[in-house]
């Protein structure tokens, strides 16, 4: 019964925290810190991370493939052996393909599994002759990601989380790393400001816990942020307060930013945002006078208007010169351990592995070479347009890793659109929302019974290994698509028998994984930073010579005021936001299955002010229901000055999609997941 | 010379993963993280006092002093009567419903064992928890404080100093 210790990487936030797993014959007894290595977590860990083998352990875990026997959504299926699940498999692929074309096809890979993992996602789908390929990650970054690619060329962190703590202005909006990502609020942030004298400044419509430390909360209506960023660039363009020489010498755009934004006055945004003009100038006089890092997530991203204002802030750290050198820090903060392991193989419906356009004939060509077989040229669906064409363009789907039943906006829509599927294949740990309306469910490993590579916020590409033996008859993910490929006759083009062989070719297909090698990532626990195209610590500092535009310059981009698609009115007067809790995870699929945490964190409740609950007639206790024109949902109030006047907020772990709106942006394709009219009403008991 | 945890509660985010990972531990949580409802949380465990009135009350000495001055207990002494629960100054020990004896933190005295930290020092990610020789704790905090104090004096904002107290 020899203990042995594997180094892993922690499978929840993106972080990117190591630690070992404690395994026992093929189970995980207990974790280990890791004291020894120069990682990211300094041994940290936060409540997720400490319990994090609990729902590998959960007796729920699915043990053997399932075919559906009931009604969908019902949850009724039988077992059945791993042949015949392939089997069926590959006959409705064939017969839809025949039927319909493979333009029928959509799938769906995740921020969940692996980067090699995603990329056979990605290479299956093209091989089978589809390219509608998303992940729930559209949810998430979408905002600031292409707004970041349209700006700046690129997207990812460009600063390691040590620059923060060198930072003279930590600026949080929007994003909530004190509840989200403790260990790098507690390592980077908390030192910046409180080891360091860093000021502190955060941007949200709710009181927070790490907001003890910020000299300034400004608290806008959610989904109008947008507004104060205009309003910053008015002031720092009015004032003069902008980096003459850096706008000069490194950016494009300057004179119709300049004009856009020049009737966006601070008192303007107030009328709109709620908050005072006079904090507004306060923060841009920060931002353009300190060197800043500043931290955008899902309160800034999640807004069908999240683009307009990803794109405002872009322009705002480019015009203070906030970018490109040391004791700085923006870019995309994914929700998910593997979020850049999605993105980085092109999990999109108009993108190649290789970062370029599938309608970029030599770029497709060089990847047919590489590959050995053709890739269709044409543009895929986003994850939403996925949903609207269910049962009409779009007859089958293949969804790895992800529970859009639960975590795309519209609940009760999405699963009406469910029901209209031809052929379902859900591959996952647990019976999700999402897998009881497959037609077949495949039972995948979790995290750390399969070696693979993860990539964290700051770029960080690290390897995890296998610690535990999957329950049943479950198999890794990269190794169910490597079998139902050999089963689609498709297997000369996936002879992997080991992640290390997905990586080699990885490393030979995107550039900027070169010298990622399983032998480099072997020897070097704390990983290297993506761009890495030698064997070696890789770029730690983006942008210091040139941005990753064609002219090297960042393309300022003029932004228009832009109102959320729902706005309260007599009928929903109030704004419905949502948030999330350190013990509690996404949709829960995981969280749920460990005690330690589920005891803990184990219900929503709507947060209301004092004023609106007298209002309403509400106190704290009382059984509500929350109200919007797509559902309701019902849960206990807490009356508190945490959240604004007009604004209720929930956890987004349970039921809130059935409360948001199913609109996108055209562009991103973003959702409106954070603010929506909604009303409530107290229920008697 | 006396090790001890000591609560820097300025650093703490309500995180619990102390309590998490004590109770992955041993089996139950013997720190919390009690939250107020401005926000403040504060980590509590044990003080292991240095004159422990537990210690003198325990009528079957099951309590006692371990060599890194840890007030512990040998749970097959135990009589489960709570006369130590009587004594302590914070509620701290409680009744292990299961065993019928007396449940307190011990320092994770297994993990000191093997040269470990206890494991809700070695989780918290905010180091709000620190563990070690207590004099070289509070030394290191003083001169932090001093240093701040200093360099507060010299931007001429001295009231900021209070950030860190």
């Amino acid at each position: 019964m020899a203990e042995k210790l594997v180094p892993v990487v922690c499978p929840w936030c993106s972080v990117g925290c190591r630690f070992y797993a404690v395994s026992v014959n093929g189970y995980i007894r207990k974790i280990e810190f890791d004291y020894e290595h120069p990682t990211v977590n300094r041994g940290k860990l936060c409540p997720k991370g400490v319990a994090s083998y609990q729902f590998i352990n959960s007796p729920n875990r699915l043990k053997k493939p399932l075919k559906r026997v009931g009604e969908k959504g019902e949850g009724k299926f039988e077992e059945i052996t791993w042949e015949e699940a392939y089997r069926i498999i590959a006959e409705r692929i064939k017969e839809i393909k025949e039927t319909y074309g493979p333009e029928a096809i959509a799938f769906l890979a995740s921020e969940k599994i692996t980067l090699e993992e995603n990329y056979l996602v990605h290479k299956l789908s093209k091989a089978i002759g589809t390219n509608h390929l998303d992940f729930p990650g559209r949810y998430c970054q979408y905002s600031n990601s292409p707004a970041r690619t349209a700006i700046f060329g690129s997207a990812a962190a460009t600063n390691p989380f040590e620059d923060v703590a060198k930072a003279e202005l930590i600026v949080i909006w929007g994003h909530n790393p004190a509840e989200t990502a403790p260990v790098f609020f507690g390592q980077y942030i908390e030192k910046a400001v409180l080891d360091n004298g860093a000021e502190m400044v955060v941007i949200d419509p709710r009181g927070t816990r790490g907001h003890k430390y910020a000299s300034l909360h400004l608290k806008p209506y959610p989904g109008t942020d947008l507004a104060i960023a205009l309003a910053m660039l008015n002031v720092v363009i009015s004032e003069e307060l902008y980096d003459k020489e850096f706008v000069q010498e490194r950016t494009t755009g300057f004179e119709e930013l300049k004009e856009a934004v020049k009737d966006y006055t601070p008192e303007w945004a107030e009328k709109i945002s709620g908050v005072p003009a006079e904090d507004i100038r306060k923060v841009a006089r920060l931002i353009a006078t300190k060197r800043t890092a500043l931290f955008v997530n899902e309160g800034m991203n999640q807004h069908v208007n999240g683009f307009e204002t990803a794109l405002a802030i872009a322009d705002l750290i480019a015009i203070t010169g906030n970018i490109g050198k040391e004791g700085v820090w923006s870019g995309v903060f994914p929700g998910a351990q593997c979020g850049f392991c999605a993105a980085m193989t092109g999990i999109a419906p108009n993108k190649l592995p290789t970062g370029k356009l599938v309608t970029d004939e030599e770029a497709r060509a060089e990847l047919e070479r590489l590959w050995g077989f053709k890739v269709p040229e044409w543009v895929g669906l986003d994850l939403t347009g996925m949903i609207r064409e269910m049962g009409n363009k779009i007859r089958m789907m293949y969804i790895v890793g992800g529970n859009i039943a639960k975590s795309a906006p519209n609940s009760a829509w999405v699963r009406e659109q469910l029901k209209k599927l031809d052929f379902l294949v859900v591959q996952d740990i647990f019976l999700t929302e999402t897998a009881k309306y497959a037609d077949i469910v495949l039972p995948a490993a979790a995290w750390f019974e399969k070696t693979g590579t993860a990539i964290s916020a700051e770029r960080r590409v690290q390897r995890t290994y296998m610690a535990a033996n999957p329950p049943g008859e479950a198999k890794p993910d990269w190794l169910i698509l490597v079998e139902l490929a050999k089963e689609l006759g498709l297997g000369e083009y996936f002879k992997y028998e080991h992640p290390d062989e997905i990586l080699r070719e990885i490393n030979s297909v995107i550039p900027v994984f070169k010298g990622a090698t399983p032998e480099y990532l072997a020897e070097h626990p704390e990983g290297c930073f993506f761009p890495c195209t030698e064997p070696g610590e890789g770029t730690k500092v983006l942008f210091k010579n040139g941005f990753k535009t064609a002219d090297g310059k960042a393309h300022l981009q003029p932004v228009k005021w832009r109102e959320p698609p729902e706005m309260p009115d007599d009928e929903y007067p109030l704004w419905l936001t949502n948030f999330r809790f350190v013990g509690q995870w996404h949709t829960g699929t995981m969280t749920f299955e460990s005690p330690s945490l589920q005891k803990r964190w184990p219900e929503e409740y709507v947060m209301i002010n004092p004023k609106d609950a007298e209002r309403y007639g509400i106190k704290s206790g009382d059984l509500v229901k929350v109200e919007t024109r797509r559902g309701s949902v019902l849960a206990r109030a807490e009356v508190t000055e945490h959240v604004r006047e007009g604004v209720i907020a929930m956890p987004n772990h349970w039921d809130i999609n059935f409360l948001t709106l199913e609109v996108t942006h055209e562009k991103t394709k973003m959702a409106e997941l954070k603010a929506v009219a909604a009303r409530v009403k107290k229920v008697e008991e | 010379m006396s090790k001890k945890i000591f609560l820097d509660y300025k650093r703490c985010i309500g995180c619990k993963a102390c309590e998490v990972a004590c109770e992955m531990t041993h089996g139950e949580a013997r720190i919390r993280v009690f939250e107020f409802p401005d926000l403040f949380t504060v980590p509590f465990n044990c003080r292991h006092c240095e004159k422990a009135p537990c210690l003198n009350v325990c009528p079957t000495g099951a309590l006692f002093r371990d060599e890194d001055g840890a007030v512990a207990f040998d749970p097959l002494k135990c009589i489960g009567c709570l006369m130590c629960a009587v004594a302590c100054p914070f509620g701290i020990p409680k009744l292990d419903e299961e065993n019928k004896i007396m449940d307190k933190c011990d320092l994770c005295a297994d993990r000191r064992a093997e040269g470990l930290l206890p494991a809700c020092v070695s989780a918290c990610p905010t180091e709000a928890l620190k563990f070690g020789e207590i004099n070289e704790v509070l030394w290191n905090r003083e001169g932090k404080i001093v240093a701040n104090l200093k360099s507060s004096a010299e931007k001429g904002e001295g009231e900021k100093a209070y950030i860190v107290l």
